[in-house]
């Protein structure tokens, strides 16, 4: 078969992948199903009918931004900062890789557990053909999103040097970053489906899970503090890159990927320095290494459709007992499992620790904790703890077709999500109490923040799931306004207890009894909601 | 009727500006295995999906053990074992934790939930799997788990859409026999089949629906009696009552001239 034959017809398989990916992985799409998998026709077209279409434009619109933000670190230079690119590199190479890692960590997923496209092999076509096909598919996962951020860097890079063989030396250093993205991205669904569906039961499986999960929470939390502060770090970068005879000059110019962004920033002088000779000797051992990455990922891909991923060895299973919970328990754990088979979704099992995180490096400076602290840091956490119920939601999937047909009411399963959402939260607290050995409340009524926030967070988590669960979705733009409104509603929710104590307290500097108010408020506000999904 | 388990009257269903559903009338007593037999798109599962309380009808009523499907959806689905076309299950769960999850969401009592999982799982061979995930099962035991979730709960409804498609010749007549003990406990069975020699070989009465309705229903005799055929396979009699026997006619022979033209040439 020709190669332009094969690319041609990779594209099947490839919106194949594409479309299943987007289906399975709907929570973290801006569009998202919401869990609706629904048994109503007209309501499933319109779903299948948006898969396609986004799977279509998905892609080109993860591809711009994803040039954008591979552009985005060399600004400064182009707007007259007058430090070299070594910095500006680096920090293009790290954004372009985390993010095409986050995307083929979504798209993979199908292609890791079912194959490209099992149709192909029932065609007449020889083996190295369908193999020939099943490659192209997968290279088309990110085609878009290399050549984009690849032709940004290396355009800026060519421009803000005026070296033609810096630019060549940015094109390897684009490639190589590149292969290795998908390298990775390739290997951390295969490993994670893997653990999943291998030994589900092994505790060395659970343990390998969450480490993948603390990994790909890493990545995402990484991504934001890089566009955070990036206009912090670049100099910060160049300010070590530029004094190259330190210890840390020298060490960074081994680590990726910052040997390739020295190796660049060294070629358009020579490599004056002995940091740049070795920064170049480093990039081409990550060139190498991109090489064996990039022929692992074939001979996986090549794996994957002949079927080489499969279950587990069926086993002999004697004892068939099922242990009983109540309804809402019962609920409760289905999600928790379900979700922490998808890695996008099951990143939720990591948040408690990233909010307690968050929390702690707020309060880290401070001598005591203060109401004004607490609050602020309360809401915030809470209010992260609302991306959770929309998590919860979208991966219903279709299997909420299964639930339906059961004698259950919308309450139960409301209170059930709302359950591990507050759940989810309490860490952040318990760590807020325990803090307080240490560091005393400014307050003892201060634990009254605490209180409110838990009835805030309780309520905010059943409102949203209520909201999510209970509309109908009409029209594109219709549909997005309506999703954005229930988060409002959720945050809305969280905010007002927070609100109250401090239009309390302004005009009365009355601490004990703000904070009352503020509990006064949160409960009120989860007395309407369990109320409201009571009548459901 | 005595006994009534499932009634529908005047149920339309419509999707845009497709009627999938067109004033369905049926009801199937205590004691009865109903088949709904009809060609795609005729509105088979549409009927049990909104008996099964997965969707409202446009208009009309179906009520299971005098519960209203749509009014009183908690106690009519508390009465119902429902296995749909293709597994609807979760996929990521084992068959363990989409049982436990059942059983716990049903209220069920534990010893006898156990009891009856193991004689199912073993009856349907489905204990070396039990703490595989779903989605690495085959569709064939798939479709067993599904059944097992359909019947652990001991429900006197049957919903079945197509239930014997996936399955093994031995899970095939397992199948068929707890069907048979279930009626003869007084439960009853809806379910749909194109396949003639299921629901002539299984059924006390066939209810043959197409554009939406029920065309015809009764059993074989009363079947033949009505396309006025004498002796003839259920297969001619829908084909005479579905007045799909000359577009078949039509088909077939313009395919044998198609096949022997290419012969030809």
């Amino acid at each position: 078969m020709k190669a332009a034959d094969a690319w041609r017809l990779s594209a099947v398989p490839y919106s194949e992948m594409a479309f299943r990916s987007i289906l399975q992985n709907s929570s973290n799409m801006w569009w998202g199903s919401f869990g609706r998998g629904s048994s109503d026709a007209s309501e499933r077209q319109d779903l299948v009918t948006r898969a396609l279409r986004i799977a279509r434009f998905d892609k080109l619109v993860v591809a711009a931004f994803v040039t954008v933000a591979a552009g985005a670190p060399f600004l400064p230079q182009i707007l007259g900062a007058s430090y070299g690119v070594s910095a500006s590199v680096t920090l293009s190479l790290a954004a372009s890789f985390a993010l095409i890692l986050l995307y083929g960590v979504q798209t993979l997923s199908s292609f890791v557990t079912s194959g490209p496209s099992p149709v192909l092999s029932t065609l007449p076509l020889l083996r190295n053909d369908v193999s020939l096909v099943n490659l192209l598919s997968f290279a088309r996962t990110s085609d878009y999103l290399v050549a984009g951020s690849v032709a940004c860097q290396v355009i800026f890079v060519s421009y803000l040097t005026g070296s033609a063989l810096a630019g060549v030396l940015m094109l390897v250093a684009g490639v190589v970053n590149s292969a290795l993205a998908v390298g990775v991205s390739l290997w951390l669904s295969n490993v994670f489906y893997r653990s999943i569906l291998g030994s589900k039961k092994g505790k060395r499986g659970g343990a390998l899970r969450f480490v993948l999960l603390l990994a790909w929470g890493v990545v995402v939390i990484g991504i934001g503090v890089l566009f955070a502060a990036a206009g912090d770090l670049i100099p910060l970068v160049q300010g070590v890159l530029a004094s190259p005879n330190t210890l840390t000059g020298s060490i960074l110019s081994l680590v990726y990927p910052f040997s390739l962004g020295i190796s660049v920033g060294s070629i358009a002088n020579g490599f004056p320095s002995l940091v740049g000779k070795v920064a170049l000797v480093a990039t081409i051992c990550y060139l190498l290494v991109a090489f064996a990455v990039s022929r692992w990922s074939m001979n996986s891909v090549a794996s994957f459709s002949e079927g080489a991923f499969s279950g587990p060895g069926a086993g002999r299973v004697r004892d068939t007992s099922v242990s009983l919970r109540s309804p809402v328990a019962a609920y409760a754990m289905k999600d928790l499992r379900a979700s922490s088979a998808n890695l996008p979704s099951a990143f939720l099992f990591a948040l408690p620790t990233f909010e307690t995180f968050i929390i702690l490096l707020i309060r880290a400076y401070l001598p005591t904790l203060g109401a004004s602290t607490l609050l602020v840091a309360m809401t915030l956490g809470g209010m992260v703890s609302l991306i959770l119920p929309l998590v919860l939601v979208s991966s219903e999937g279709n299997g909420f077709d299964f639930a339906k047909t059961m004698p259950m009411r919308m309450g139960t399963v409301v209170f059930s999500k709302a359950l591990i959402a507050t759940a989810v939260f309490l860490p952040a607290v318990a760590v807020a109490l325990l803090e307080s050995l240490l560091k005393p409340f400014g307050s003892p009524f201060s634990v009254l923040i605490l209180a409110a926030s838990v009835l805030a967070v309780a309520a905010a988590s059943l409102l949203e799931v209520r909201l999510f669960l209970g509309f109908a979705p009409s029209g594109r733009a219709t549909f997005a306004l309506q999703e954005f409104a229930r988060m409002a509603a959720g945050a809305g929710v969280v905010l007002l207890p927070a609100l109250v104590y401090v239009a309390a307290y302004i005009p009365t500097v009355n601490h004990p009894l703000a904070a009352g108010a503020m509990v006064g408020v949160a409960l009120v506000e989860l007395i309407g909601v369990v109320g409201l999904v009571r009548r459901s | 009727m005595a006994g009534v388990l499932i009634e529908a009257a005047g149920l339309t269903k419509r999707y845009g500006s497709f009627d999938a559903l067109n004033g369905l009338d049926l009801s199937v007593a205590s004691g009865e295995i109903y088949g709904l037999l009809g060609p795609n798109g005729a509105g088979k599962t549409t009927t049990l999906k909104i008996t099964a309380g997965l969707i409202e009808p446009s208009s009309g009523s179906v009520t299971v053990s005098g519960f209203d499907a749509t009014k009183d959806p908690i106690h009519a689905k508390a009465q119902i074992g429902y296995v749909a076309e293709t597994p609807i299950l979760y996929e990521s769960l084992t068959p363990r934790e989409l049982l436990e999850f059942e059983a716990s969401v049903r209220g069920l009592v534990k010893d006898s939930v156990n009891r009856r999982v193991r004689q199912l799982a073993e009856a349907f061979e489905v204990e070396s799997v039990f703490d595989s995930p779903i989605a690495t099962l085959s569709m064939g035991t798939k479709q067993k788990v599904a059944i097992i979730a359909a019947l652990i709960h001991q429900p006197p409804v049957l919903l079945l859409d197509e239930p014997l498609n996936s399955l093994d010749a031995k899970s095939n007549r397992i199948l068929k026999e707890l069907l048979s003990l279930h009626v003869q406990r007084g439960g009853a069975v809806l379910f749909s089949t194109h396949i003639m020699e299921i629901a002539q070989r299984l059924c006390s009465r066939i209810g043959i629906i197409f554009g939406g309705r029920i065309v015809a229903e009764g059993d074989l005799d009363q079947l033949r009696a009505r396309a006025g055929e004498k002796g003839a396979t259920l297969e001619e009699v829908f084909m005479k009552l579905t007045n799909e026997a000359s577009e078949v006619e039509n088909t077939v022979r313009t395919l044998r001239e198609s096949f022997f033209d290419d012969e030809g040439r």
